[in-house]
Formats: structure tokens, sequence, C-alpha cells
């Protein structure tokens, strides 16, 4: 279930192990081999995953350009701290309402009315063309040498600073701030907005008959997943102190796309969190012990799709049933052999 | 019987797709509190002709009032905004949802309160309880939590009709209600039609007459996308245009 | 005149680049349209028809003995040709592999089969950099087809001349393929999964297989002519997808018409664009795109379809 049937409450278990993981991170990491950077990374991705399966795994709009947002996100909150006013919460809300922007101004206006393969494909378009802006408009972005020297402002919170060119430091940073998203993130899908996008999802056509403003709907969402994603991408800006055009390739979208299928968004929505962390630690892991690790994840990744499409996820659902319920039910007898 | 004023009214309606005529100056007069029914053969323009009527299609020409307002052109979602439900013949249900929330995505205070981002709609007793009462309607009682996906057929007929008037219509629509149900199903459903018709006003399309017989009070008749006949059932049995089309030989 | 002169190489070049790109494209939107899934790895077999053609080509089998000396003693243009006939059949048994593993995935979201195919392309590509390495390779072309000839006050690449009539030809024989033979006509009804398949006895498996061959070999054979122009790298397949993805929508999916003329369109842009602000011109094929699909939602022949149920 995208939701939860019985009403869902303001902290659930899993938020609480999630939360509780992500926060002692710093504290943990290096006894079981990991390290700072990565946990930050993995906040990072699992902000990005989350926002871009609102409009993917509930609204079930595949968007294979959402990389446009991320980038557009971290080179707004470089050009602000470069240029501008450099502050941490400012260059975030510069970052948030530019890919808002992008994504609602321009991209959203053409894909509200679309569905399927044409907004599909219609996503790679202009994802590609705001990857090819980023590299050509040399002046403002540095082109693919990327833009550089981005800062790690220090935030002066009254009661304390924070420096933030500490990993740890600006982990907890990223954490609080995820953390918040998450249990907005889990109202809203529980709300009558999130309801929606979900029958959205399931049939268009019968959601104009109850009265929505359907296209309105989308170019919401539209519009704040790539809010979130230029978010994630402002993060990313400030953890690299840099920005590159590479995140906004097609490539680099389509990974999202696959963290967020892989853990299972389209079933949970800790689907894409389990996939985001999946997605770096392979990363990390295959990646220290060979170069060609795309090769294999991509391998794994079409097993997943072959073998059990609904990811992490709906693995560890049909082990839980089985474990729990071994007498199953008619119903669900039947919904086993669907899987 | 009837209407003190015109509640329901499409006026010389016109539709073609391409070069092919579907709709013919088709006027149609649905009175408020009454059973409608509207016959005809597979592909005499009926499923068609709701297509406009709920704003799918745009007519070519013609015009629709729907309680003293110009509905002609709106958008399906302006149309049902304004108290304006339908069925689908073929099945169109939520799928993945429950029938509780089938029937909940429907209801005109979900629907308006779609800025409520931290309202949580399955929590809300009282949303739950005027869902339930929907369900209870149309005989779902105790299918509440089951997927629509997995309700038998005949129930997923019935939630069809449960979608739509969680909606608080002032019309309903029903496309082809009977379509796939067997002798039982259909029993059913007209004691479900006879219950509705109670507080609702309905237009129902069907090509079968004996199940319209009992139900409507007027029947219009359409045939190669022109209204051949229109009356109450009793009439449309003497009507020669009706017998010999052969749609008449219930009676 | 002169300004005549000068334009006439860029739009012969533009000319070229649109029939190949068109058919690429083509082999997408038949496999679009029989089975509704949106192919990633379709620049993959682009790159890969392009590095096996290479192979065939140079096997490097002299010194080996026997058969393989005899092969290398085949001069450069039947080793060629045998390239170009070979190189598309490997990779249309590719796609047939990548067919059966997304048969698991139809009747189930169509996302699956599409991130099917994104996994796929990953993997290829992968595979490519592994065997061939990161670095630019070469595509050899025989000595008929290199050169200049001079015509009036032009001089101009004979390569390219050879690369627009081969894809031209192979455009038309996609065309008979469609409208001569029981397959096209079903392919071309959009209507896969009908009586009228049952009716005409057709076997859909064996059917989408064939299509799914089919576009890959398209694919590769685009990728065996084009590679001589834009340099063989294993990231090349994502240059000739984009403005594939580009042309279907321009040109409305599913229409054999739309790939060919959306196709013309872009390389026209792109050739033109070339000429004057050669770093902006792959931005007016995106901006082609934009300006088509606001007056036309589906593209310039774009019917609607239940691909966008």
């Amino acid at each position: 279930m995208l939701t939860s049937q019985n009403g869902a409450a303001i902290v659930t278990q899993p938020m609480l192990v999630f939360f509780l993981l992500l926060f002692t991170y710093p504290l943990w990491a290096d006894a079981v081999g990991l390290y700072n950077y990565l946990g930050v990374e993995i906040a990072i991705f699992v902000l990005y995953a989350l926002g871009y399966n609102l409009l993917f795994g509930y609204a079930g709009l595949p968007s294979f350009g959402h990389g446009a947002f991320l980038g557009v996100g971290a080179y707004s909150y470089g050009l602000w701290q470069l240029g501008a006013y450099p502050h941490v919460f400012a260059g975030l809300l510069v970052a948030v309402l530019s890919a808002a922007a992008a994504a609602a101004g321009v991209v959203a206006l053409f894909l509200s009315h679309r569905r399927g393969i044409y907004f599909a494909l219609m996503t790679i378009a202009f994802g590609q063309i705001f990857w090819f802006l980023a590299i050509r408009l040399r002046w403002l972005t540095g082109g693919e040498d990327g833009m550089l020297n981005i800062l790690r402002p220090k935030l002066d919170l009254g009661i304390a600073t924070l420096n933030l060119s500490s990993n740890a430091v600006l982990h907890y940073l990223i954490a609080v701030i995820l953390a918040a998203v998450i249990l907005i993130l889990w109202r809203i899908v529980h709300s009558p907005f999130g309801t929606a996008l979900q029958a959205i999802r399931m049939n268009e056509m019968r959601a104009r008959f109850a009265g929505y403003r359907v296209w309105l709907i989308k170019w919401t969402v539209f519009t704040l997943s790539g809010a979130i994603a230029g978010l994630a991408g402002a993060f990313l800006a400030m953890t690299q102190e840099s920005a590159y055009p590479d995140v906004m390739s097609l490539h680099a979208s389509g990974f999202v796309v696959m963290m967020t299928l892989i853990g299972g968004g389209f079933v949970s929505f800790w689907g894409p969190v389990v996939g985001a962390i999946v997605f770096i630690l392979a990363r990390d892991v295959l990646g220290a012990a060979t170069e060609t690790w795309l090769l294999w994840y991509g391998l794994l990744f079409m097993a997943v799709m072959v073998v059990e499409p609904e990811g992490v996820v709906g693995v560890w659902r049909r082990i839980e049933a089985r474990i729990k319920r071994p007498a199953s039910t008619p119903e669900q007898a039947k919904r086993e052999v669907v899987l | 019987m009837s209407p003190a004023r015109p509640f329901f009214v499409a006026e010389n309606l016109h539709k073609r797709f391409g070069d092919q005529v579907v709709l013919e100056n088709i006027s149609l007069n649905f009175a408020q509190g009454t059973v409608s029914g509207i016959m005809g053969p597979n592909g005499a323009g009926k499923s068609t002709c709701f297509n406009v009527l709920t704003g799918l299609y745009k007519p070519d020409r013609g015009r629709i009032v729907f309680d003293g307002e110009d509905i002609t052109g709106l958008s399906p979602e302006a149309i049902a905004r304004k108290g304006v439900s339908r069925s689908f013949q073929v099945m169109n249900l939520f799928d993945e949802f429950t029938a509780i929330e089938n029937v909940m995505v429907a209801l005109p205070r979900v629907r308006s309160g779609l800025s409520r981002a931290f309202w949580d709609i399955r929590g809300d007793s009282g949303l739950m309880d005027e869902a339930r009462d929907v369900l209870r309607r149309v005989g779902l009682r105790g299918r509440e939590k089951t997927l629509a996906a997995d309700l038998p057929y005949g129930q997923r007929r019935a939630l069809e009709i449960g979608v739509a008037l969680a909606a608080k219509p002032r019309i309903v629509f029903l496309d082809e209600p009977t379509q796939g149900l067997g002798a039982d199903g259909r029993a059913n459903l007209a004691d479900l039609i006879g219950e509705l018709k109670r507080s609702y006003t309905l237009v129902i399309i069907e090509h079968d007459m004996s199940f319209l017989f009992g139900l409507a009070e007027r029947i219009s008749v359409i045939h190669w996308g022109q209204v051949i006949a229109e009356g109450t059932p009793e009439e449309l049995v003497r009507n020669e245009w009706v017998r010999a089309s052969d749609l008449g030989k219930v009676a | 005149m002169d300004f005549l002169q000068n334009l006439l190489p860029h739009l012969l070049n533009g000319l070229a680049l649109g029939l190949l790109f068109a058919l690429i494209a083509l082999g997408f939107t038949l496999i679009v349209s029989v089975m509704e899934v949106i192919n990633l790895a379709h620049g993959s077999f682009f790159a890969l028809g392009a590095y096996v053609a290479m192979v065939i080509i140079n096997p490097g089998l002299a010194g080996g003995g026997g058969l393989g000396d005899a092969y290398m003693t085949l001069p450069l243009g039947a080793r060629y040709v045998i390239a170009l006939v070979l190189a598309p059949l490997l990779i249309a048994v590719i796609g047939f592999g990548l067919e059966l593993l997304l048969r698991r995935t139809y009747g189930k979201k169509k996302e699956y089969g599409l991130l099917l195919t994104f996994g796929a392309a990953l993997v290829l590509e992968e595979t490519i950099r592994l065997i061939w390495g990161p670095a630019e390779q070469i595509m050899p072309t025989p000595p008929a087809i290199s050169g200049a000839f001079i015509a009036g006050d032009m001089i101009y690449s004979i390569y390219r001349v050879y690369a627009m009539l081969a894809g031209a030809f192979a455009i038309f024989m996609v065309w008979l393929f469609l409208e001569k033979t029981p397959y096209g006509a079903i392919i071309k009804a959009g209507a896969h999964d009908s009586e009228m398949v049952r009716a005409l006895g057709i076997n859909l498996p064996r059917l989408q297989m064939l299509v799914f061959g089919l576009g890959a070999a398209l694919a590769a054979l685009a990728g065996i002519i084009l590679t001589p122009i834009w340099g063989l790298r294993p990231h090349v397949g994502v240059d000739a997808t984009i403005p594939a993805f580009l042309i279907i929508v321009l040109g409305g999916i599913g229409s054999f018409r739309g790939a060919v003329l959306g196709g013309i369109l872009v390389g026209l842009a792109v050739g033109l664009t070339g000429a004057y602000a050669s770093d902006w011109s792959l931005l007016s094929m995106y901006l082609l795109l934009i300006a088509v699909l606001t007056f036309r939602g589906r593209g310039l022949f774009g019917k609607k379809t239940a691909l966008e149920a």
C-alpha cells in the first residue's frame, strides 16, 4: 500500500527506525566502514527520490528528465552563494524557488495535459534542453568544467553557529530538513491531494468525471516534485562545493527512476528510501571492487524488473506474508499468484 | 409527472467523427425526480450521446442546459462539479483502491479539500461514515476494505454506481449498468435502481427494454444517431418504429 | 547564388543526417506501436551495431592461418558489405534476447518494460566500455565510398551521398515491409492485440519478437552508417537516441510518415544551424520540438492511442 488504511499516525514505526539510523549515522558510520560524506550523499538522494516518487509512484507520471530540477537547484544555490548573499537558508530557498519555477513555469505547462508515453518522451526532451543549456551557458554555469568554489557558509542559529565545513555537521542539517520533508510528505500522501494523485494514476478519466481538475493536480505535483529536487540539488552543490551538468543528463535522470523503482516506489512510501540507499551503497561497494560497477548494477536492476518489479519492499512483503500468515485467505492466495 | 421547469435539456445535438455522423439532431429532456431511459441497438449512438451530455466530447452543434445553466462544451470535470454524475459501460474503477477509498475519492468534500495537506481523510471518522453509507446504499456493506480489483463482477458494477452516487449528484447517468450481469445480478440491480429512484434523477442507457420497462417513466429510442421514438414504455411498445426495429419484443 | 552555394552542403548534410535519424526513429516507433515499450536500449543497439561491424571488417585474424587469413585477404569493400549485413543480424539476435526478458513485463505496469530497457542500456554501454575501452575508435570505410567529388563549384563528401542513399534505401525496405506483408498491416493498424491478429492467424509472440529484432537491426544499421561521420565512442548511442526520441514525439507516436518526415526535419534543423551556430545546433532540435508540440499536442501525424492511457 502506498497509503495506510486506518488513518495514518503522525509518526510511524518505519519512520522512527529511519530517523534513528539517520540521526545516529555519524556515530557508527566509521565502525562499519562507512564515512560521513556517504551519509550526506545518501540523505540527499533519499530526499530527491522521495520527491520524485510523489510524481512517479503516486501520480504515475514517469519523468525521465527530473535531473533538470536537481541541476537547476544546484546551480541557483551556487550562483546565489557566489554572487549574492551567502546564507544557507536564503540559498536553499532560492534553489527551491528556481527549481519550482523551472518545473512549474516551463515544463509542467507543457506536460500537464500529457499522459503515458508522450509524457515520458517530453520529459526526456525537456531534460535534455536543461542539460544542454547547462553545458552551453558557460558564462553562467561554467559549462562542462562545472561551477566551482560554491560555499558552505557558516550557519548562525542565534544560540550556536554551525560550521558546515564539517561533513558531520552538514549531515545533521540535511537530516533535520529531510526528516521534516518526510513528515510533510507522509501527511500529503494521506491528504485529499495525495489520494487524488493515486486516483489519477489508476484512472485519469474517472478522476475527471469525479470532478477533479486533473491537469491542475498534475501541474501542482510536478512543481512540488521539482521543488524537492531543487532542494536536494542545493544540498548536493553545498556538499560537493561545486555543481556539474552531469546530474542533468539522461543517465542521471534514469538513475533516480531506478532508485525509486528498485526499492519499490510503486508499492510503498519507503520504496525510494530503500532504493536510494541501495543505489549509493552499491555504487560504493561495487565501485570499489570493479570499475564497471554500472554493468553489474544494470544486470541486478534487469533481474529485479524481470523477477520482482515491486522491488526490495515487494520481496520484503512476500517474506513477511509467508511468516505472518502461513494459512492465507483465498483473496491473499489469489494476489500471491498474481505476484 | 411533467416537470415544473426544464431540468436537463439537450437541444439539436450534432456530433460527428471525421465524416461519420454519430448524432444527428438529438433532443432530449429529463425531468427532475424521474427515471429516464435511453434505448437503442448497439452502435446506435447511445454511448456517444452520454459522452456528449457529460462533457467528454463537445457537440458540433446544439445546446445542453442543466437546471437553467448552459453547460455546452464544458469539460467533464466542470460538468461533474455542477452535480452531473455518471457510471461507465466498461468498468472504470480505481482498481488499486479499496471499495471505500473508491467512494471517498468521489465525495465532494474530499475534492474541495485538495489544499488541506494535513487532513488525513482515512482517519476522519465522519468522512468514513459518509463513504460507508454510500457503500451500504449500493449493497456493499462489509466489503469496505476489499480492493476494487478483487471484488466479484456484480459488486464491481454496484461500486461503479456507488462512485457515481458519492459525488452527491443532482442527476445520475448510468451507462448500460446491466452489462455482463446474469439474471440474479439484473434483478439485484433493478431493486437497487428502484430504491435509488426515490432520491435521485436517473438516466439509464439500456439496449434491453425488459430491464427499463419497470423502472423508467419515459424512454427515448435512439437509432442511426437520431431519436426515432419517445414516450412512456407503454406508448413505445405500440410504436411502429420500435416494433420494426425489434426492440420492443418484451410486451 | 553564393548564398545558395554555401548553404547547399549544409542542406545535404542535414538530409543525410535526417534520413539516418529517421531510420533510428522508425525502429523505435515500430517497437513502441507493437509492444508499447519505450526502448531506452535503442541507442545501445546503434552503438553496439557499429562496434560489431568494426570487428567484422577488421577482426585482426591475419597470421592466424587458415580461414582467418583467407578472410583477411578479402578486399575491404567485401568485408564492409559482410559487416553491413551480418552486424545488424547479430544485433537483432540480441534484440530477440531482450524481448524474451521484456515479455515478463507485458501486462504489468508499462514503466517496468521501459526500465528494463534502461537497465539493458546501462549493461550494453558498460559492456562496450569493457571490451573496446572508452577511447574513440575509427570505423573503417572502403575506398569506393571515401573521398570527395566535385560538382560545379562544390566539393562534397562521397560518403555522405552514400549515407543518404543507404538511409533512403533502408527506409524504403521498411515501407515495403509495412505495406506488403500481413505483419505490416497489423503494425499499421496498431491492432496488435485484437481480433485482427487472430483472424489473420498470426502468432503474436513471434510478431513481437520479430519487430523488436527488426527495430534493433535498423538501429544497428544506422549506427554502422553514421559512426564514420560521428566517430565511435561508447557513449555514441545516447547521441543517437535523443534525436530519435524527439523525432518520435515530433512526428507522432506510431506514425511511419511522422518518423520519416520528423527525421528529415530534425536533420535539416541540425544541419542548417550547424552552418551558422554549430554550438547551438542541438538546441534547434529541441526548439523545433517545442514549437510543433505547442500547436499540435500529438506531433505532426500523431493519433490518440492507447499509449496515453
